[in-house]
């Protein structure tokens, strides 16, 4: 995948990239000889929300913050499982059936890759500046209500 | 007065990329003041509410409303939505 911005860590490598995912050969990405379990997640734009049809979201990103953001979650989800971690999410344009998101995730055994993959996708939903803009089957257009990431 | 660009992102680029505000200092509590008054004189007031829920950032620190800023731009982030 050609990530426009990226870091890694020990153990972890996060990045965002223009358009839509790849999701084939994620494995290799993450595989290790001592690691008997390797889950990935996709999230996919689907053709409906809210009772309206989609035909697309146009993913808005705080490149330096969203870096920064994925790279702490990263880090605390490495520091929770003891796993190795890639989490890529899109920048702009996303079609129904294609993948804004990706994590994959290995580990010896099923529950540490289970448990990393779906608390890194719970956590990027409420921590990542990334926004959505829903295009309709007639281009129209809805920015998506979220989650504040106001402390005080 | 101060001037502070503020770039939008999400929700707040309806409005634009970004726009300057004249604030009576650089806290980031005047500088939400200022951005809902410019939210007014643009006639989208509806997004007060958005407004209210969203954090302020300067590079890629976020900012609490009692801090200050210490260059002549931010960054408006509403309630964030990846996924």
């Amino acid at each position: 995948m050609k990530l426009f911005t990226e870091n890694r860590g020990t153990h972890w490598h996060c990045g965002l990239l223009d358009g839509p995912c790849q999701t084939d050969e994620l494995d290799a990405l993450v595989s290790h000889p001592a690691h008997g379990a390797i889950a990935q997640f996709f999230g996919v734009v689907r053709n409906h929300n809210d009772g309206l049809e989609a035909a697309a979201v146009d993913y808005d990103v705080h490149p330096e913050l969203a870096l920064k953001a994925m790279s702490e979650l990263c880090s605390d989800i490495s520091s929770e499982y003891p796993v190795r971690l890639l989490l890529v999410h899109s920048r702009g344009l996303v079609r129904v059936g294609e993948a804004s998101v990706v994590i994959a995730a290995s580990s010896a055994h099923r529950k540490d890759a289970l448990g990393a993959v779906s608390d890194t996708i719970d956590q990027l939903k409420v921590r990542v500046p990334i926004w959505k803009k829903e295009i309709g089957p007639d281009d129209e257009q809805r920015w998506l209500d979220g989650y504040s990431l106001r402390k005080d | 007065m101060t001037q502070i660009h503020v770039h939008c992102l999400g929700v707040f680029r309806e409005i634009g990329d970004g726009f300057d505000v004249d604030t009576p200092s650089n806290s980031v509590d005047a500088i939400r003041r200022a951005v809902a008054e410019h939210l007014m004189h643009m006639g989208r007031s509806d997004l007060n509410d958005v407004l209210k829920r969203s954090v302020f950032a300067e590079g890629d620190e976020l900012l609490k409303d009692h801090m200050v800023v210490e260059g002549s731009a931010v960054s408006v982030l509403p309630p964030v939505a990846g996924g």
